[in-house]
């Protein structure tokens, strides 16, 4: 998106509407006027400069008063000073007010501060990590708000500007913070379609603290209780004894203590809101200060739950999240400061809403949990019982502590580093602890007190699950980074479908799948793709073709489709079971072999699919159906189109590829075969299994799409070995090399040669990867080095 | 027990000997340096020198423990590039093994001390998002140091992901 042509918001219906209170925007814009904060905000900085004096003022008076005269003298002496003191903090403040300058507007964002020593602070966009508001309560009582922004590792504080003010530049810093591209008057827009077509999108609250709750599990949480205990105890002893006085110096750190835990725990998190906003979430709490502060989802790097002992019978919670750049402690310090407190008390299923919000698909009865050997008793005779570790494609979790239950979870694409320590008495023991490293925060995930091997299968292969993790972020980044424009008019095509965007069951490069129900999914079609209609019809035609034949395995079937708001869309059959990838990330060797056995065989089934058309053909693209004479013809005009993109990639990493590809090319020649359907990507993420009276069992297959051909059915056999290798799990290449085997034993010796020409085939056909997944297309220079 | 620390097919690296020889020299003169003090001052204080003289001995005692240590401290050290990753390991009573993907660094610091400088040697540490992951070798030869920093550096824009 250029500045030709301007993003225009699809169904903001009035433009002319504009908030209370907006500024001359557009003529700020364009003279590139900077703007200055709240003319209060130096009375509102100074009201301790006044507080300050009206107290001492007051106590002079009241003073005197008590020594029954009015001493005129004093106070004769004591007000000009004062009026000096106030005047110089009015100037102090006006001047720090006047030469405060900022631009906030399509280009950049620059504070300008100092009137003798100057200094300008421009932060890119893309470098704000998080924008809050904070309204301290003389704040609040005019209606102004700092606007807070944390960049790297400064912060930088904007006060004080009105609220409605604040929020508005809130919002348009955090569009651009997520590298979209915005105007600001769009922001005013959407602002204003909010308020006045309730589409109930903007700031939905998803849990509410309640004070009852707030102030009840506080004093049962255990860090309030102990002290508490300490300081009854010590009071108790030294009054006993008559000495309560020697107890001072102890008691008064300990309940200056106590009475900072209540200003952060309660004071500071009253009214505690968690909310869904179009930018992501929203935390609103305080009692007497209101700060307002967005969750950055995408810097999550961890999260943490933890349940004090006496919250256990009322099944309440604490979450805890570690967000990149908030940094110090457990961030909550200061009860301004940004917090990393998701919920201070929720009950499991608030803890499941924020969570699921959190780690999207995130879901703890998927995930296996192991306890640590019987032998742990001797180390951590404390609470060995309640040690438990454990991962699935998407997170690793450990578990610990009896006292205060604490549990971590970190994604592995959010895995810094990784280390596995032994003590004197481990060593004995034959046991270690597996680190694994997140950035500063609370979460802290330790699987404790392993047995020696397993601890280090667990973090080699947890390096291995953080690479593919990785991996899968960056393609995934890439892809959303250049289509910024897909999310538009998509809420409410979701809504209608009465789903949402926590309903993702997994995204391509050609569209997104939804959740509508059990039954159905609405595949969504990204607005770049070429041809979505064409696609759609080419599929549904051939899902047609097939309805009638049952060849043991569920297929997809378009049920509906559609265009809405320039989105076009199809509601498709949803196949029972879960995928077939993310079960055999936590599958074991036992559970895995039979089920790709039914994997192969449901892959093998694919052959007795009749076909539309006779002969070799392409089945589903620009002018499907397309006829070929021959294999060969067919194959390499599937693969002149990736080709065109990755030549001269492939080039300069492969010195032969030419050779290569003459060779595969006359290899491919001599394959004489009849030709039957072929899925052209069957590979476990494509895949459902479902449980089978003897386990396990691949159910269906689903994702047709160009790659779908009529040629060698070998091809597909051939893909569901080798695309087994891309699997993120430990033993993806072990399993491939076992399945292979399996795959000789039922074809003959003679389809090593034909596999090994496919591997070649797919090697070209997806090596166009090298610009958006780097493992894909390191796979592919593998076959292709061969 | 060993195969709970060793590289997956790899040889690790070891520090400089003369990483060795400084931590011999620390070992041998620090601990007397920092216990004369109290133990003059005990004597000067209290006359009873004999109290001083029971101070000298734990010094020695310290000094012959710790030279004990040093060669097996000096050998736990290794460290290994991967394809993908770094390991160290090191540690006597209390064992580590790190593994730091490349991806995941954000800066590699080469220092070195006076003393070290003195010895010819420089440490790397490498930093990410993460404070725990304290990846720090000591020991390395200048030049070492110098290729390691430089390989990393390398390699970590190679793999370079986001947070």
């Amino acid at each position: 998106m250029t500045a030709s042509q301007p993003p225009q918001p699809t169904s903001a219906p009035e433009p002319t509407v504009t908030t209370a209170g907006r500024p001359p925007g557009p003529t700020v814009r364009r003279l590139k006027q900077t703007e200055r904060p709240h003319p209060l905000t130096p009375f509102v900085r100074g009201w301790i400069f006044f507080v300050a004096i009206a107290i001492g003022w007051g106590r002079e008076i009241v003073i005197n008063a008590g020594e029954d005269q009015f001493d005129a003298g004093g106070l004769t002496l004591i007000l000009p000073i004062l009026g000096i003191v106030v005047v110089l903090a009015a100037v102090t403040g006006f001047v720090a007010w006047y030469f405060t300058r900022f631009v906030i507007d399509d280009e950049e964002l620059r504070i300008e501060t100092g009137w003798i020593f100057k200094k300008s602070t421009k932060i890119p966009f893309e470098r704000l990590q998080s924008v809050d508001i904070i309204q301290p309560l003389v704040a609040r009582i005019f209606g102004l708000a700092e606007l807070r922004l944390d960049a790297g590792n400064s912060t930088t504080k904007l006060r004080y500007l009105t609220r409605s003010k604040a929020s508005r530049f809130r919002d348009y810093l955090l569009t651009r913070a997520h590298g979209q591209q915005a105007s600001i008057r769009d922001v005013d827009q959407q602002a204003a379609a909010s308020i006045f077509t309730d589409l109930g999108v903007s700031d939905q609250p998803l849990v509410r603290v309640s004070p009852q709750r707030l102030i009840v599990s506080f004093l049962i949480s255990s860090e309030w209780l102990i002290p508490a205990a300490i300081t009854i105890i010590i009071v108790v002893v030294t009054a006993a004894a008559g000495a309560i006085a020697f107890a001072l110096g102890g008691l008064i750190p300990l309940i200056i203590g106590m009475l900072t835990l209540i200003w952060r725990r309660v004071i500071g998190m009253f009214n505690f809101t968690l909310a869904e906003s179009p930018r992501g979430l929203r935390i609103t709490r305080g009692l007497t200060n209101l700060t307002s502060q967005s969750v950055p989802i995408n810097r999550i790097q961890g999260v943490k739950t933890s349940q004090p002992l006496l919250w256990r019978s009322l099944g309440w919670y604490r979450v805890d999240v570690d967000i990149l750049g908030y940094g110090q402690g457990d961030g909550e310090d200061n009860e301004l400061n940004a917090t990393s407190v998701l919920l201070p008390v929720a009950t499991l299923d608030e803890v499941e809403l924020a969570i699921g919000r959190v780690l999207p698909g995130f879901d703890l009865d998927d995930i296996q949990l192991h306890a640590p050997p019987k032998r742990a008793r001797g180390v951590r005779w404390f609470d060995f019982w309640t040690l438990r570790y454990g991962w699935d494609d998407r997170t690793l979790i450990t578990e610990q502590g009896w006292f205060t239950h604490v549990r971590d979870v970190v994604p592995h694409a959010k895995t810094q580093s990784v280390r596995i320590e032994q003590g004197p008495l481990q060593r004995l023991l034959r046991l270690a602890d597996v680190h694994v490293h997140t950035p500063r925060g609370p979460v802290n995930a330790v699987a404790h007190q392993l047995d020696e091997q397993t601890a280090r299968e667990l973090a080699l292969s947890q390096l291995d699950r953080a690479r593919a993790a990785r991996a899968a972020e960056r393609q995934h980044r890439a892809v959303q980074t250049v289509r910024t424009d897909d999310h538009q008019g998509e809420a409410e095509l979701l809504a209608i479908f009465g789903t949402g965007r926590d309903q993702l069951l997994g995204a391509g490069g050609e569209s997104e799948v939804f959740a509508i129900d059990h039954e159905r999914v609405l595949r969504l079609y990204r607005s770049r793709h070429e041809a979505p209609r064409r696609t759609a019809a080419q599929l549904h035609g051939l899902y047609q073709t097939w309805a009638g034949s049952d060849i043991g395995l569920e297929l997809p079937l378009i049920l509906d489709m559609g265009e809405r708001n320039g989105r076009f869309f199809t509601v498709d059959r949803r196949l029972s079971g879960r995928n077939f990838s993310g079960w055999l990330q936590h599958a074991d060797l036992a559970q895995r072999r039979p089920a790709l056995i039914s994997f192969l065989d449901a892959t093998e089934r694919l052959q007795r699919l009749p076909s539309p058309v006779p002969g070799f053909a392409r089945l589903i693209g620009d002018v499907a159906p397309q006829q070929f004479g021959t294999l060969v013809e067919l194959l390499s005009s599937m693969l002149r189109g990736p080709l065109q993109s990755s030549r001269t990639q492939l080039e300069r990493d492969i010195p032969a590829a030419a050779e290569v590809w003459n060779q595969l090319r006359g290899e491919l020649a001599q394959r004489s075969v009849v030709p039957a359907v072929v899925h052209g990507d069957v590979c476990p993420p494509n895949a459902y299994i479902s449980q089978g009276p003897e386990g396990p069992v691949v159910t269906g297959l689903a994702d047709f799409s160009p790659h779908t051909v009529h040629a060698d059915p070998l091809m597909d056999v051939a893909g569901a070995l080798i695309f087994l290798e891309l699997e993120p799990y430990a033993d993806a290449a072990a399993d491939a090399a076992w399945l292979e085997a399996v795959a000789v034993e039922r074809h003959g010796r003679e389809i090593v040669r034909w596999i090994d020409v496919y591997r070649r085939f797919y090697g070209f056909y997806f090596s166009n990867a090298y610009a958006f997944d780097a493992n894909l297309y390191a796979w592919c220079l593998r076959q292709l080095n061969r | 027990m060993e195969e709970l620390f060793a590289p997956p097919a790899y040889e690790w690296k070891r520090l400089s000997p003369k990483y060795r020889s400084m931590r011999q020299l620390t070992s041998l003169v620090v601990p007397p340096v920092l216990l004369t003090i109290p133990a003059v001052i005990v004597g000067v204080a209290t006359g009873r020198w004999w109290i001083s003289g029971l101070i000298w001995a734990a010094a020695i005692v310290i000094v012959i423990v710790r030279l004990g240590f040093v060669t097996r401290s000096w050998r736990s050290w290794g460290y290994v590039e991967r394809e993908d990753d770094l390991y160290i390991t090191h540690g006597v009573m209390f064992r580590s093994l790190i593994a730091v993907p490349y991806g995941r660094m954000q800066l590699v610091e080469v220092e070195s001390g006076p003393l070290e400088r003195a010895y010819g040697l420089a440490a790397v540490t490498l930093k990410t998002a993460s404070p725990e992951t304290g990846a720090r070798i000591p020991g390395l030869s200048p030049e070492e140091a110098t290729r390691l920093r430089d390989r990393l550096t390398e390699l970590g824009e190679a793999h370079a992901s986001g947070l």
